[in-house]
């Protein structure tokens, strides 16, 4: 075990203040009494927490962002896993050319990407639907899950594979019973932050998204241009409780430095 | 035809030929051992053998059936890879099942074929461990297991024994061929380990730069290295290099201004020779009274043995005398060299042609 010295560890308790204060504070503001966001607050009230559930816009938009985040997510691992296999294992022409392809929607900002998918889908005359909703998120988040799928083949021992042929496994059959669960980690942490990504997504989804398709950053981004209240403290507070139960679940199933370190 | 025939058969990747025309018949039942440092080729003979990698050339026959360029899973050959490959989610006893399951075996079967493997490899009571929970020689005899369970007419093991430690590499080759004495599988080992390939093998090959240069019983190849390579390779060997002379019906070889009597070779005269004699060959002999004649530079002391650095004028020679007990001669001290003619080896050398 290695010891960290008195500067190193002042540096990770500024680290861990700055990205922990924000959401403590968000989480604390929430529950307010006041019609303003203010700390510290009178009282513990759950008034907001009531005027969030007394918004249907917003449980609308929440199960949109859960559905469109869940289908990205899924879909994008049904891709990216043929993918990585692809690239990984074989050459062929194109192969570098593939690679870079499914990389890009990385370094091309989501404001770009916005204005183009509406500008296409307006000519194409699809504006407005969810599968087209859909696939935007696919494409910005299929390079998460690709860079893990990717790592978690290149240490991936191939002499188990070549076990599994000796001992009279077909290639389909090697494949459902070694490869994917060997590489179960990195598809899981693929899901877990493609997920986060899509159901994050604010900057490309106001251009893609319609009224009956309005996500929830993009519903909590309508409100807050009109009205700073504290119901967006609510709605904050109740997805950092969302995220860490869902955190919880996973660490507890699979282990959390499983799926994002890929060790054991 | 032999059990299982390689015929020819070569491997290029890209302009790198690994594999050239390698011809090897084995007979059911044996032991055969591919011997040759690293990159020789011996480890890509192997996965041809499973099927592993397509050979470019040559042909490879199982009990008369042309297998050249079936898939691995339609061999159903036993292959031990060097890293076990043991399936890191499965239990032992799932790891040993995989390839019976593959095969559709019932299940009540299924268990007690697993269970008679494990017991064949001690392990029987491991049965609900994973791979991690278990020792490097553990592992080692799991992946044997799950081989040996589908009963393949052939075992293939690439260096099975190299990742573990001295101690249990030892008690691991008395294992196996126990093991495979009591199943009598024809089984094929690639090893670098020239110990490992004489100590358990019936047939040992020697590989050099992807070609056989000799495949011999391990005490002939001990005995009569074909080239110089494989007289330094398998044990430890004294090379000395000269010139052939005919000499009527004897011979003798010049080796820097002396001669030494030489056995009767067919090669012609003046020929460049290596001299090999083995180490425990040599006798030592009053100053005078042997072959030749030589001083006494280190001495070692090994337990069942003594090993000398002599120095002759032929050149350094390592001598290895058993411990019978008594003090050998000192360091500095004048010795003589003998030996049995029939022990001194002649070796055309072809490097100095």
């Amino acid at each position: 075990m290695q010891r960290n010295g008195p500067i190193a560890l002042a540096f990770h308790i500024l680290v861990v203040t700055f990205v922990l204060a924000p959401l403590v504070i968000i989480c604390l503001v929430a529950f307010t009494p006041e019609n303003t966001l203010t700390l510290p607050t009178t009282g513990i009230s759950l008034r907001w927490f009531k005027a969030v559930f007394a918004h249907p816009d917003f449980v609308t938009s929440f199960w949109n962002s859960i559905w469109l985040a869940t289908i990205s997510a899924t879909l994008s691992v049904a891709l990216a896993v043929p993918a990585a296999l692809a690239i990984s294992r074989y050459s062929f022409p194109g192969r570098d050319f593939l690679n870079a392809l499914f990389l890009s929607p990385l370094i091309i900002p989501h404001l770009v990407l916005g204005v183009a998918f509406l500008r296409l889908f307006a000519l194409i005359g699809v504006g407005g639907s969810f599968a087209w909703l859909v696939a935007t998120h696919i494409i910005v988040v299929t390079p998460y899950v690709l860079r893990l799928v990717l790592a978690a083949l290149s240490g991936l021992d191939r002499s188990a594979e070549q076990a599994a042929r000796t001992l009279g496994a077909g290639e389909w059959t090697t494949f459902r019973r070694i490869t994917a669960p060997m590489i179960l980690p990195g598809i899981t942490g693929g899901w877990l932050l493609a997920f986060i990504n899509s159901f994050d997504e604010l900057t490309m989804s106001i251009f893609v998204t319609s009224p009956a398709t309005v996500t929830l950053p993009v519903r909590m981004y309508m409100y807050a241009t009109e009205s700073i209240d504290p119901m967006m403290a609510a709605v904050s507070a109740l997805m950092i409780a969302l995220t860490a139960v869902a955190m919880l679940v996973l660490d507890r199933t699979f282990g959390l430095d499983r799926i994002l370190v890929g060790q054991r | 035809m032999a059990f299982l025939n390689l015929e020819q058969v070569s491997k290029d990747f890209g302009p790198v030929t690994a594999v050239c025309n390698v011809s090897l018949g084995i007979e059911k039942g044996e032991f055969v051992s591919l011997l040759g440092p690293s990159g020789c080729g011996k480890t890509t003979t192997l996965q041809m053998i499973a099927g592993l990698v397509e050979p470019s050339g040559g042909r490879i026959s199982l009990d008369g059936r042309d297998i050249t360029y079936e898939k691995p899973n339609r061999r159903g050959l036993g292959v031990v890879f060097q890293s076990y490959a043991l399936f890191p989610h499965m239990t032992v006893a799932e790891n040993v099942a995989f390839g019976l399951e593959m095969r559709r075996v019932p299940r009540s079967e299924r268990n007690e074929r697993v269970r008679e493997a494990l017991s064949l490899v001690q392990l029987a009571s491991f049965a609900d461990r994973y791979p991690r929970q278990l020792s490097g020689g553990q592992r080692q005899r799991v992946a044997i297991a799950r081989a040996l369970v589908i009963s393949p007419p052939v075992l293939l093991l690439d260096e099975p024994l190299s990742n573990l430690d001295a101690k249990l590499r030892e008690e691991m080759q008395f294992e196996l061929r126990r093991i495979q004495r009591k199943v009598g599988t024809t089984t094929i080992m690639v090893t670098h380990d020239q110990a490992e390939a004489l100590s358990i093998s019936d047939r040992v090959v020697v590989m050099e730069a992807g070609r056989m240069t000799q495949v011999d019983a391990p005490y002939r190849l001990y005995e009569q290295p074909s080239n110089a390579f494989i007289s330094s390779f398998v044990g430890k060997t004294n090379l000395l290099a000269g010139k052939w002379r005919r000499n009527g019906a004897s011979a003798y070889v010049e080796i820097k201004g002396i001669s030494l009597e030489a056995p009767i070779a067919d090669l012609s005269d003046a020929a460049p020779v290596m001299l090999s004699i083995r180490p425990e060959k040599i006798l030592l002999r009053e100053p005078g009274a042997g072959r030749l004649d030589g001083r006494v530079t280190n001495r070692f002391f090994l337990g069942s043995q003594w090993l000398f650095t002599i120095e002759t004028v032929a050149g350094t020679m390592t001598v290895a005398i058993p411990n019978q007990g008594g003090d050998p001669p000192l360091e500095g001290s004048a010795v003589g060299l003998d030996w049995t003619l029939t022990n001194l080896r002649v070796i055309p050398d072809t490097a100095n042609l």
